[in-house]
């Protein structure tokens, strides 16, 4: 029992830690580790399968159509479009800016569904427009770079699709669903500190902006939100299944960028079409890998050993449930939300079935607590991109990030002890059991 | 020797059981020389990967089903044909008999053997109306596993076929993105489907079995004795299985008429039966041997 | 030589994403707007998309843009960093080659050999597992260019004016 879990985590960390690619790594690993129970050949046989076949599902399909609408939308000014919205949103708010940063975050991540996106997108026009008002850079970029993974949790989100397939088909509807009360409270949580902290500090509250220009703004939010209206309507209401609704969400983008903003011609899609494959097979390579890799936990027992190791340490649900959640905040230090999600889902899946916890409630806990390691040094994708686009430094940074860490944490041990704040709403609008 | 076996049901599910069942046989007949180990919710691959692997010696055994077997082995679909069979009984004496035993065995030329069919019982459709006569299905969307012959069965009964995915079906039901649906009873229960559809009509259409394989390189590496220890071991566990499977199917009637209030008809199959007889003579030309197959299972009754 | 691997790679995901669009599209007008649903669509769209994966894969490894981290080789420079930068492209041309030319070479072979077809379209498997040992050659291609790269230039820098995106697509 010992002998594969050694190999295999062995093997993945030693090559993932000299800079070999972490699909690869994943994928040396499992090979390896299949020696131990079946031929040389069957081994490459069984791995080289599912390395194509674990991509055979068409729910997973979802994820290039959102990122390819995402990286339609990012093209334009719709981040612009965005920040005008939220600055009448949250400008009579004590530090107006930062509660426009986290606003805007939140919806241009609902759309985008990227967090790394959102900061830079969301975070770049700010970051300027906050220095010129006297907020301090550090502070700034703090605020974007905790509230810019709220898209991961407000839906539609490509790593609840991925959530789904690694647990072998949970309900998309009722992850997507499931993420929007999680995602809000963290937004308005975010926003509370960030309140406070902007009143001793003393940053402005903006001028009562005229009723003209909250028309105009949100008149050139509608359309960019409407995409929200197709993709989650359709989805709610049983129109559309998630892929369809993200080919949807494709032709919406499409028809919006190339004829009613006219912010792209056809000549620009060759390229954002590229571009869009391209982020997506980083992501598709990983997931056939670690399909493979949960393959080989299987023949090797793993996950159940672990799973029995786990419940062993205590009869207390709550008290393993957080061992769960501590684990995996080490693993989000130093680990990319994709790889953390394929590799640690299927280990943790048979304790959190044992102490009988949803499967969609554990889809929400596992997103919120990588979408804090990804704000985490040393290695954090939200953490870098914030820092880069905000002109300050990760070790600037970690001063004024620590009280938005006490009020993610505090959220996490919230919605992992309180399901019902994840599965009132697919209760309530998908009959969700 | 330990034999790995995979399936994609819970391990709750009767066919789980019985394969359990005929582990501990297989066991027991063999001293513990031969030892099966059963690894459920597809943990080791879906239908289709877990034939590939069998094929290729990575994996000793795994279930599937006729339907999915289609594409590894033709024989089974003589199994597949709507009112092939006149009867559960005229089925179980096919799957446990002599024909039964040529179609496990047809697949050696494909690297595996078939073991034991485990009965599923019968589908039938299920909607949101009786389904009495084909006319009942007039242009209804019915959801269909991506088979040709289950596509081609709904076509014939005047239907719109639909390939929509298991899981998926709850709420294409509810949602009315198809209106009916064919299973078996227990699909009302486990599967809940009994909460979005009235009525569940008994056409009993199909009677398609799972199926236990096992690779050729795990079969010739045991003896004789151990070969005839796990025939043994498989036709008992598919006699208990028989059993558990009414069991369970009635149960899940009793439920859903109970609970669920799901109405229960009994339907005259005869139009059912004469509209899909086409596929019976499309399904004899593709070989003669699939011919002969057919008209051997028809003479059995 | 390069160049023209790479527009062909473009060209294929290009055509294929499209198609696959397309494909989507195409099953809900049919199920709305025709009422008589694509029985074709699902299967096309789940076999184009492993297509699309693993191509789009191949492509990627050429702009080595496959998520690592880079915390150690950030710190080499020079012969210690061409070491293990030599390593890590050794690591993945021996798994691409054994794993996806010989293992999926097999599976292809064996697919074909048995004579498996995919449920609904009735297609041989192995045209459908043809795209694993395809992005295999293509990936031993650009590793062995790179490994050329390693051995005139020294240790690969990206161009400051090249960003590289930070983190995960999923971030
Ligand atoms: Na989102
Ligand atoms: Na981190």
């Amino acid at each position: 029992m010992t002998t594969p879990i050694f190999l295999l985590f062995g093997s993945f960390g030693i090559l993932m830690a000299l800079g070999v690619p972490i699909a690869f790594s994943i994928g040396i690993a499992t090979t390896v580790t299949f020696f131990l129970f079946m031929g040389v050949d069957q081994s490459l046989f069984i791995v080289a399968q599912q390395m194509a076949s674990g991509l055979d599902s068409f729910t997973l399909l979802a994820i290039p159509f959102f990122i390819l609408a995402g990286n339609i939308m990012n093209r334009g000014g719709i981040a612009m479009r965005l920040i005008n919205f939220a600055k009448v949103l949250g400008g009579r708010l004590p530090g107006a800016l930062a509660h426009c940063n986290v606003i805007a975050n939140m919806m241009f991540g609902s759309i985008s569904g990227s967090a790394v996106a959102s900061a830079a997108a969301v975070g770049g026009v700010m970051a300027p427009l906050q220095k010129k008002e006297g907020y301090d850079p550090a502070f700034s970029a703090a605020v974007n770079i905790a509230s810019c993974p709220t898209g991961l949790l407000i839906p539609p989100s490509a790593t609840l699709i991925v959530y789904s397939l690694i647990t072998g088909g949970t309900s998309i509807a009722a992850l997507f669903v499931a993420g929007y009360v999680p995602g809000i409270l963290m937004g308005v949580g975010l926003m509370i500190v960030a309140g406070i902290i902007a009143k001793r500090r003393g940053y402005p509250v903006a001028p009562r902006p005229a009723l003209s220009e909250v028309w105009a703004a949100a008149r050139d939010a509608v359309l960019p939100l409407g995409l929200i209206v197709i993709v989650m309507g359709g989805i709610i209401s049983g129109v559309f299944t998630a892929t369809e609704a993200s080919a949807a969400a494709v032709l919406y983008t499409l028809a919006l960028a190339l004829i009613w903003y006219r912010e792209i011609t056809l000549k620009d899609m060759p390229r954002i079409l590229i571009e869009s494959a391209v982020t997506t097979s980083v992501v598709l390579l990983m997931i056939g890998a670690s399909i493979a890799m949960s393959r080989v936990m299987a023949f090797g027992g793993i996950p159940f050993a672990i799973s029995d190791f786990l419940l062993g340490l205590s009869d207390n649900p709550l008290a393993i449930l957080l061992a769960i959640n501590i684990a995996l905040l080490i693993v989000g230090t130093f680990m990319d939300m994709t790889p953390a999600l394929l590799i640690f889902t299927p280990i943790f899946m048979p304790v959190v079935k044992g102490l009988g916890m949803d499967p969609v409630h554990f889809g929400i806990v596992m997103t919120l607590n990588l979408c804090i390691g990804i704000c985490t040094p040393p290695v954090g994708s939200a953490l870098f991109v914030g820092c880069s686009v905000g002109g300050t430094s990760i070790a600037k940074v970690i001063r004024p990030l620590l009280p938005f860490y006490a009020l993610l944490f505090g959220l996490l041990m919230l919605v992992t002890y309180v399901p019902e704040i994840s599965l009132f709403l697919p209760r309530l609008l998908l009959g969700y059991q | 020797t330990t034999l790995k076996l995979n399936h994609n049901n819970p391990p709750d599910h009767p066919v789980h059981i019985s394969m359990q069942i005929m582990a501990d046989r297989v066991a027991e007949l063999t001293n513990d020389e031969i030892k099966i180990q059963i690894f459920p919710n597809a943990q080791l691959g879906t239908q289709r990967e877990s034939m590939e692997l069998v094929q290729n010696c990575a994996l000793e055994m795994a279930r599937s089903n006729a339907s999915e077997l289609e594409a590894f082995e033709e024989s089974y679909s003589a199994l597949n044909l709507p009112y092939i069979f006149a009867s559960e009984e005229h089925f179980n004496n096919v799957i446990t008999g002599d024909i039964g035993q040529d179609i496990l065995n047809a697949s050696v030329d494909q690297g595996f053997r078939g073991v034991a069919f485990y009965t599923e019982g019968a589908r039938s459709f299920y909607a949101q109306k009786p389904i009495m006569s084909p006319e009942d299905l007039k242009g209804v969307k019915v959801r269909v596993q991506p088979s040709p012959s289950a596509i081609r069965m709904v076509e014939l009964l005047g239907g719109n076929p639909t390939p929509i995915s298991w899981g998926e079906l709850y709420s294409a039901l509810q949602q009315g993105v198809v209106d009916a649906a064919e299973n078996n009873p227990t699909a009302l229960t486990t599967a809940r489907h009994g909460e979005v559809v009235s009525d569940f009509s008994l056409d009993e259409h199909t009677m398609i079995p799972s199926v236990v394989v096992i690779s050729n390189c795990a079969w010739d590496a045991m003896t004789a004795e151990q070969q005839e220890a796990m025939r043994t071991a498989a036709l008992d566990s598919m006699a208990a299985h028989r059993e558990a499977w009414n069991a369970a199917s009635d149960a899940a009637i009793d439920e859903a008429k109970a609970t669920l209030n799901v109405n229960i008809h009994t339907v005259d199959k005869a139009p059912f039966a004469e509209a899909v007889l086409p596929m019976h003579e499309e399904v004899a030309a593709k070989s003669e041997h699939l011919a002969d197959l057919i008209d051997r299972i028809k003479a059995t009754q | 030589m390069r160049s023209f691997v790479d527009t062909l790679l473009k060209a294929v995901i290009t055509v294929i994403f499209v198609v696959l669009v397309a494909c989507v599209t195409w099953q809900v007008i049919s199920r709305y707007i025709l009422g008589t649903p694509s029985t074709v669509t699902d299967e096309l769209a789940r076999f184009l998309f492993m297509w699309l994966a693993l191509i789009g894969g191949a492509y990627t490894m050429g702009l080595r843009r496959h998520l690592a981290i880079d915390l150690l080789t950030q710190k080499l420079a020079g012969r210690p960093r061409a070491v293990l930068e030599g390593f890590s492209l050794a690591a993945v041309a021996i798994f691409v080659g054994m794993v996806m030319v010989k293992g999926g070479g097999q599976l292809v072979w064996k697919t074909f050999a048995s004579g498996q077809v995919t449920p609904a379209l009735q297609i041989p498997m192995g045209y459908v597992y043809g795209a694993i040992p395809f992005a295999g050659a293509i990936i031993l291609y650009y590793c062995a260019i790179f490994a050329f790269e390693l051995w005139r230039d020294g240790p690969f820098r990206p161009d400051a004016g090249d960003t590289m995106p930070v983190g995960g697509p999923l971030d």
